[in-house]
């Protein structure tokens, strides 16, 4: 399919246009690239602090569930 | 709540690209002062369009934020601002690199259109660091609110002034004394604009949803009574 489309696709002018057309559309490509990887890492830190308080309130949970069955520890 | 509507409009960005690119590049005939080269004009007067709209749109947001003194608001307009400074980025590095292509200068100091943009793109860049300038966050909020409104109205004010200056070294797009653009070109145009509205409606959903379960987080931290994380660099307005 990729293929297919390179074939197809016109040759960039191989002057002094086509690499300057190259270079604009590269550097909005990676501009897009940059933005995205640093939101991929904000998500990641996101999902780190996530685990973590749910670790938390797992934790909670287990100490609540304990001392409910376990009414000495609670007195 | 932010991420409604996330996916389907990832893909129409997506879609809406593929179509614009194929037709910049294989519908779109070759203009024939400028030949090839123009082609850069489908990514960079978007990218440049696009900003200043989302400029505009960041100080309706803080309207909105002012009349009704919802954070929401607030956040939204911080958010488009954000988005928008970084289209002005790619609309300034992809003008620069058309202006060397033609002119043989990565930029002109006596061209209006590029000046003035770089104005903007410097008012604009301001922004964050007057925001965090300010600890209390009421005020904080208040204060770039004010920042956005004045600045979003004098977005259109310097649009309009230098449209009427003298000089028309830098290509008018739409409108030119011989007439506009043929037909094919644009609608190569128009495709190009609504991929690039597209993507910064998607990304500013994106931002928001990011936000919005950061500040979920901060909540159920606070309700469990968790150590909170490491703490912010700087504070950004939460969404909930």
């Amino acid at each position: 399919m990729f293929g297919l489309i390179l074939a197809a696709a016109p040759a960039i002018p191989n002057d002094v246009g086509g690499k300057y057309v190259a270079g604009a559309y590269i550097v909005f490509v990676l501009l897009l690239l940059i933005y995205v990887g640093i939101m991929a890492s904000k998500l990641q830190r996101i999902e780190k602090e996530l685990r973590e308080v749910a670790g938390v309130a797992e934790q909670r949970r287990a100490e609540e569930a304990e001392a409910a069955s376990n009414p000495e520890v609670r007195a | 709540m932010y991420g409604k509507g996330l996916r389907p409009l990832s893909i129409a960005t997506v879609v809406a690209f593929a179509v614009g690119f194929s037709l910049v590049f294989f519908y779109a005939p070759l203009e024939a002062d400028q030949g090839f080269i123009q082609k850069i004009f489908y990514l960079h007067v978007p990218l440049a369009i696009v900003s200043l709209a989302g400029f505009i749109t960041g100080g309706v947001f803080a309207v909105l934020h002012l009349r009704t003194d919802d954070r929401k608001w607030d956040a939204y307009s911080y958010v488009a601002i954000h988005i928008s400074v970084i289209f002005a980025v790619g609309g300034l590095l992809t003008g620069s690199i058309w202006a060397k292509g033609s002119w043989g200068h990565w930029w002109v100091w006596n061209e209006p259109t590029l000046v003035s943009f770089l104005i903007v793109f410097l008012l604009y860049a301001t922004y964050y660091p007057f925001r965090y300038a300010i600890e209390d966050r009421q005020r904080q909020a208040r204060y770039a609110s004010v920042f956005a409104i004045t600045a979003g109205a004098f977005v259109p004010l310097n649009f309009l002034a230098v449209r009427e200056s003298a000089s028309l070294v830098h290509p008018r797009v739409f409108a030119t004394a011989e007439g506009g653009l043929p037909g094919s070109m644009m609608l190569t145009f128009l495709c190009a604009i609504v991929s690039m509205a597209l993507l910064w409606t998607t990304l500013v959903k994106f931002e928001l949803s990011a936000k919005s379960a950061q500040g979920q987080l901060k909540r159920l931290r606070r309700a469990l009574d968790a150590p909170s994380g490491p703490p912010s660099s700087r504070i950004a307005p939460e969404v909930h």
